[in-house]
């Protein structure tokens, strides 16, 4: 349910001009592309029902439309549309009426045009979130002139961006994360430096990295997307949907101290919200149901009684005792407003994370604008993280609430730095289990050999690829970047298990063989353009899925045709990576001995798959640098 | 007819209760109840302390049982506690053996149980059970075991667990009458066979209490126990974490299949360490009789008035006016991806784990060599070397068949034993729950003031002075315990509940002593002279974009204000921008939205 205080204004800011209609053969234009992600994000927009609403401007046009249009100022930039509820039109607009120009348009203009129109717009209504989204290939010129001007506007006015760019960005550059060691980064998978790439675009890159840096830390660089990467991940709209509301009090140590607070829910597990509602099964209709609660007797007819001559009680052990709803409002247990006190410090090894519990983490940050405050708590912040040590507290979100104990630890990183809250058990919640020593026990003492053959299973399946030079970590597989793929699910469902879904599609005869195939075919062809090890895997199993069906039915050619152009296509976009996989798995041309209609031989099969002599000494790095990664994709 | 025995359920709540309980209780609501015995010797021995201020061994077990019933009526009132004396001088048990006394039979704890615990406490109690019961001369344990089987098959429940909890001082009870002894062992022996667990709570003897004389035989360490060997208990606190410890029996969550690769396999027992504590829910009763009543619900046609089985009805959504029907079924369908089990993904260096990426609380993994043969071999060498590597394994975890998978790292942890040879940490790995990407949230943060070197001192000082060691089980639920004090004084007709002691408070007394004047100074380097952080609005900086500032401040020119009148849009605003409109140009105009309009609408046409 859209809730008006969730409600969110987001311009969509398009580029336009020339160079995005460029494109590799057999490839779709950034600007199609771009087209794409935005329809999938207004679809989304209108079906999720909500108040949000929703600009289009678009940069790079033949002509000038904007308020800011003065002289030689602002020119080609349109306000295609004003802020408004999305609705079917603007997704008409979008697919049909938006048209490439032959104009380029300097993108921090096209910026300053979207703030203006955000501001202006939104002046007197209720928006909890001001947002806005641009779509470039950043190879047009911009004026850096008034970079800083707008950072600082976007951040006083509270206006979030994200950017969404043809390549991927390298998002390099250790996280400064001390709480976890100050050695690791996070990667987006293996990224590789986009190819063709030109100066502009380069500089261009420094220019939205930086901005986003500016307004939002490391985290910023997060959101900054490919095109592939938004097409997969509808989660990353994220920013339109979901927000954590302040919580301000104090921490206090002892009855003199105290430190002006904001908290914020940092994680907290997401659930589908929307639910099932019971209807009729003839009407479909959930009004001609209703349900009613009885009470009854336990005696041998289960006499009714009405509500009214019940009353509660509460079990005690064998002794059941009637404790009215008034007593126990009186006699309960009552906590006095909301804290966040302080009842001692420890050493950050007593508090195991075996003992987190509870379904939050709370970051916690000193007031805003508040000086003094900010320095006593980073004077906390720094005092614990020097001393190993972190905060046992009291919290209470409000009176009505029930008191928890948890703890707080220091988190520093390089764009802010706060206690990370996380709730301890109490003594009633603990189960104090014994388990019999696996140690000393004869009859599951592992060998030498087994040992030995568990230490290589572990090295052979490491997700971290080390840089020695430069002391540097780097997580292959990050899964709190991973989407949950239940909303996927609920979103789209179709590239959930693609496999799965040609298989009965041709099966059950719901789409022709050629129809099936030709959107399988699309899928494995999305999933590569991610170049990620976790999608070259759901890519194999399309391959085979559509293999195997191909001989079944007698479509032998047709994926023989397919695999001729994906080696040829592998080849152009450098996925040797991914031909390993398919040369490993021995996944080849289907031969005459398989199905008849074919007239492939096994010898011809065979050499199909073998490396090309040609290699080039890139590629053959390149394979040895995701060495592990491959061994990984055999183990599985 | 099965149909309508899910009918009565409540529908709605149905699916969470089926989660929460496999959650809570594991097979708890499968397997019956579990009972335990406590049975104490009563011989003189027992009732002699060491030393003046020492609670006598008789005292502290009686001080512990008591502590048992307390918590099992708080956490599973359905399980069955019996206490049985012998060595005494009265006798009473259904089989008229000597020197065997009775005191509860095999039921649920309550509040008279309780009470007629607390009569053996201390000196008092020690006269009181002279008077009632007093010491006998001799016993034969044979007999004592024979009593307490006796009271197990008299239960007409269905038992998950059956265990007795031996007390004693004594390591060589029949050590002159080697027959008796012989026959104890066989009846210790009988019992096992009979599933009933037999432990030994040995307490404190003068010049130390010997197993290898008579009990090694006795009790032998079944085969959950393997390599825990207890010592002597001289303290009520040892005793009481040994009692814990044995007195709930694990109960696995599921038992799921880890596969390393599409070739090896093993399984492994999932376990709740932790688990939220909530006050027992209430129970409706008959006003007159005070008896429970039964709760039903019905589903039924408003138009026909007829009651509806499942099958009369259908799961529906509905998305911009497109309504979607399912059957029950398939939005269980909906909901599956895997079987259920652990896919070994990888492994990553365990200082990869972050403490700020904590989803839910963890469950703990052990071996299950119940369903694959050498499963905890494979299970040992995998722990072994995740600790010597220092990884962790992470892995795709679909707990339950219809639920989504998620992502986990099974952290390795390794046994520890306290100097009790208690143990403390279990030898497994931790299931640690990481979040995706949906369940991070943006949070906009403070801009970052680096405190100096001499104010991180300071705190740093603070932070000395205030220095405890933290124990998971050092808090209470004053929540709970004041339910559970109000409860104990209605049963019992106090006039007035025991207060709990709420632990969670901070004992700023204390504190404030310790700190001395730490506080003051540390105020004095951080604060400005003016400053109060108690203060409501000490907004010191203005800034109205601000996320803090509640009210967002919303200046509308006149023009504009004015074409909003002539178009009729002023309707669009929000109540607090008309608010404001209306205090600029000074007019009162009551808090409804239609009277602000009424009044701005007026004041511009006139103007």
């Amino acid at each position: 349910m859209a809730r008006s205080w969730d409600k969110a204004a987001v311009v969509l800011c398009m580029d336009v001009g020339l160079a995005m209609s460029n494109s590799f053969p057999d490839e779709e234009s950034p600007f199609e592309l771009a087209k794409k992600v935005m329809t999938m994000f207004v679809q989304r927009q209108v079906f999720a029902e909500n108040k949000d609403e929703v600009a289009l401007v678009l940069f790079g046009t033949d002509g000038t439309e904007n308020a800011l249009a003065a002289g030689d100022q602002y020119q080609n930039i349109t306000v295609h549309r004003h802020l408004m509820c999305p609705d079917f039109d603007l997704l008409e607009d979008i697919e049909s009426k938006i048209q490439p120009g032959s104009q380029q348009a300097d993108l921090l203009d096209a910026l300053i045009v979207c703030m203006d129109l955000i501001q202006e717009e939104t002046l007197g209504k209720k928006f909890e979130k001001r947002h806005i989204e641009v779509f470039t290939d950043l190879s047009s010129p911009f004026s850096r002139d008034q970079l800083d001007i707008i950072i600082h506007n976007l951040k006083k006015s509270g206006i979030s961006l994200q950017f969404f760019l043809p390549f991927p960005i390298g998002k390099q550059g250790g996280t400064g994360d001390r709480g976890d060691g100050s050695l690791l980064s996070d990667h987006h998978g293996p990224s590789f430096p986009p190819k063709g790439i030109t100066e502009q675009q380069k500089e261009g890159i420094q220019m939205v990295k930086k901005v986003m840096m500016s307004l939002e830390g490391e985290d910023g660089l997060e959101e900054i997307y490919s095109f592939s990467e938004a097409l997969r991940q509808l989660c990353v709209f994220k920013k339109t949907e979901r927000r954590s509301m302040p919580w301000s009090c104090q921490l206090t140590i002892g009855s003199n101290l105290s430190i002006k607070i904001v908290a914020y829910k940092s994680i907290t597990q997401e659930k589908v919200k929307k639910c099932w509602t019971v209807v009729d099964a003839r009407t479909l209709k959930k009004e001609a149901i209703q349900k009613e609660t009885v009470y009854c007797l336990n005696d041998d007819d289960e006499t009714e009684v009405s509500k009214e001559d019940t009353i509660q009680g509460f079990r005690y052990g064998s002794d059941i005792i009637p404790f009215s709803k008034v007593d126990e409002e009186q006699m309960k247990y009552k906590s006095e407003g909301k804290c966040f006190s302080v009842l001692g410090f420890c050493r950050s090894s007593q508090v195991h994370m075996k003992y987190f519990m509870g379904n939050q983490v709370l970051k916690v940050f000193a007031a805003k604008d508040d000086e003094a405050a900010a320095v006593a708590l980073s004077s906390l912040i720094h005092a614990l993280d020097e001393l190993d040590m972190v905060a046992v507290v009291r919290y209470v979100y409000n009176e009505k609430t029930n008191p928890q104990v948890g703890v707080a630890f220091p988190l520093i990183k390089d764009a802010y730095e706060c206690l990370v809250y996380i709730q301890l058990p109490f003594m009633e919640d603990l189960r104090q289990y014994m388990f019999p020593s696996l140690k000393n026990n004869r009859k599951c003492t592992p060998t030498e050999a087994q040992l030995s053959a568990v230490d290589a299973l572990i090295d052979s399946m490491s997700l971290v690829q080390k840089d020695e030079e430069e002391g540097t970590i780097e997580d292959l597989f990050p899964t709190s970047k991973i989407p949950n793929p239940q909303f996927q699910r609920l979103f789209q469902v179709g590239s959930v298990n693609p496999a799965e879904n040609f298989r009965v599609l041709v099966r059950q005869k719901k789409a022709t063989f050629e129809e099936a195939s030709h959107q399988l075919i699309n899928h494995i062809e999305q999933f590569l353009d991610t170049n990620e090890t976790l999608y070259f895997m759901k890519s194999m199993d399309c391959i085979k899925a559509f293999r195997e069906e191909a001989i079944q039915f007698s479509e032998e050619q047709r994926f023989n045709n397919f695999l001729k152009a994906l080696r040829d296509k592998v080849e152009v976009k450098q996925l040797n990576h991914f031909w390993e996989i398919v040369v490993h798995d021995g996944v080849t041309l289907i031969t005459k001995d398989e199905a008849p209609g074919s007239s492939v031989t096994t010898e011809e099969a065979k050499k199909f798959l073998a490396p090309k002599e040609n290699a080039n000494a890139d590629s053959a790095a390149a394979f040895e640098e995701g060495g592990d990664v491959d061994d990984l994709l055999e183990l599985i | 007819m099965s149909g309508w025995e899910s009918y009565y359920k409540n529908e709605g709540d149905e699916e969470e209760e089926q989660e929460e309980g496999l959650e809570a209780g594991g097979d708890y609501s499968y397997s019956g109840r579990d009972s335990l015995i406590f049975l104490v010797d009563a011989s003189r021995a027992m009732f002699e302390s060491q030393d003046e201020d020492e609670l006598t061994p008789f005292d502290m077990s009686i001080q512990c049982i008591r502590s048992v019933y307390t918590n099992k009526i708080i956490s599973s009132n359905r399980d069955l506690l019996a206490v049985v004396f012998y060595g005494t001088k009265k006798d009473k048990n259904s089989v008229n053996f000597k020197n065997i006394y009775v005191l509860q039979e095999l039921d649920n704890p309550g509040v008279k149980r309780v009470q007629e615990l607390d009569k053996f406490k201390g000196q008092e109690g020690k006269k009181y059970f002279e008077d009632q019961i007093g010491h006998g001369s001799d016993y034969s344990l044979s007999e004592v075991l024979w009593v307490c089987a006796n009271l197990f098959s008299d239960v007409q429940f269905k038992m998950s667990h059956k265990r007795i909890m031996l007390f004693t001082n004594e390591d060589d009870p029949h050590g002159d009458d080697s027959a008796k002894a012989s026959r104890a062992r066989t009846k210790a022996g009988d019992l096992r066979d009979t599933g009933i667990f037999l432990d030994l709570m040995h307490l404190k003897k003068r010049g130390g209490f010997d197993t290898s004389l008579f009990y090694r035989d006795v009790i032998i360490a079944e085969n959950e126990d393997i390599g825990i060997h207890f010592e002597e208990s001289s303290k009520l606190e040892d005793l009481l974490r040994k009692v814990r410890a044995k007195e709930t029996r694990k109960r696995v969550l599921s038992r799921l299949k880890l596969k390393l690769n599409k070739d090896v396999t093993l399984t492994v027992g999932i376990y709740n360490m932790v688990q939220k504590a909530y006050r027992p829910p209430p129970v409706r009763l008959y006003r007159e009789t005070n008896e429970p009543v039964k709760t039903k619900t019905r589903t039924f046609n408003v138009n026909t008035g007829s009651l509806l089985l499942p099958s009369d009805t259908k799961r529906s959504q509905t998305y911009s006016h497109r309504q979607i029907v399912l059957e029950k079924e398939e939005t269980e369908e909906l909901k599956r991806f895997d079987e259920p089990g652990f896919i070994l993904i990888g492994f990553k260096p365990l200082m990869m784990l972050k403490k700020h990426h904590y989803l839910r609380h963890s469950l703990f993994v052990y071996p299950e060599e119940s369903l694959i043969n050498g499963s905890s071999t494979l299970f040992s060498a995998l722990l072994t070397k995740c600790l010597e590597k220092e990884v962790m394994a992470v892995c795709r975890y679909t707990p339950r068949r219809n639920s989504p998978p998620c992502f986990v790292a099974l952290v390795p942890q390794e046994e520890e034993l306290d100097d009790q040879k208690i143990q403390v940490a279990p030898p497994g790995f931790q299931l640690v729950f990481l979040p995706y990407a949906d369940d991070k949230r943006k949070v906009p943060f403070t801009e970052k003031v680096m405190a100096n070197p001499e104010q991180v001192d300071k705190m740093k000082a603070i932070v000395q002075k205030l220095r405890f060691k933290y124990r998971s089980d050092s808090f209470e639920n004053p929540v709970l315990q004041q339910h559970f004090r109000n409860m104990e004084a209605l049963a019992l007709d106090l006039m007035e509940p025991e207060q709990a002691v709420d632990l969670t408070l901070p004992k700023t007394e204390v504190m404030d002593k310790r700190l001395g004047s730490l506080v003051d100074e540390f105020k004095e380097l951080v604060y400005p002279p003016d400053y109060n952080p108690e203060g409501k609005v000490t907004k010191r900086k203005k800034d109205d974009e601000s996320y803090g500032s509640k009210r967002p401040k919303v200046e509308l020119s006149e023009e504009e204000l004015k074409a909003h009148v002539s178009k009729g849009t002023l309707g669009k605003l929000t109540v607090p921008a008309l608010k404001e409109a209306c205090r600029m140009y000074g007019l009162k105009g009551g808090l409804k939205k239609q009277e602000l309009l009424d009044v701005l609408t007026e004041h511009f046409q006139k103007a």
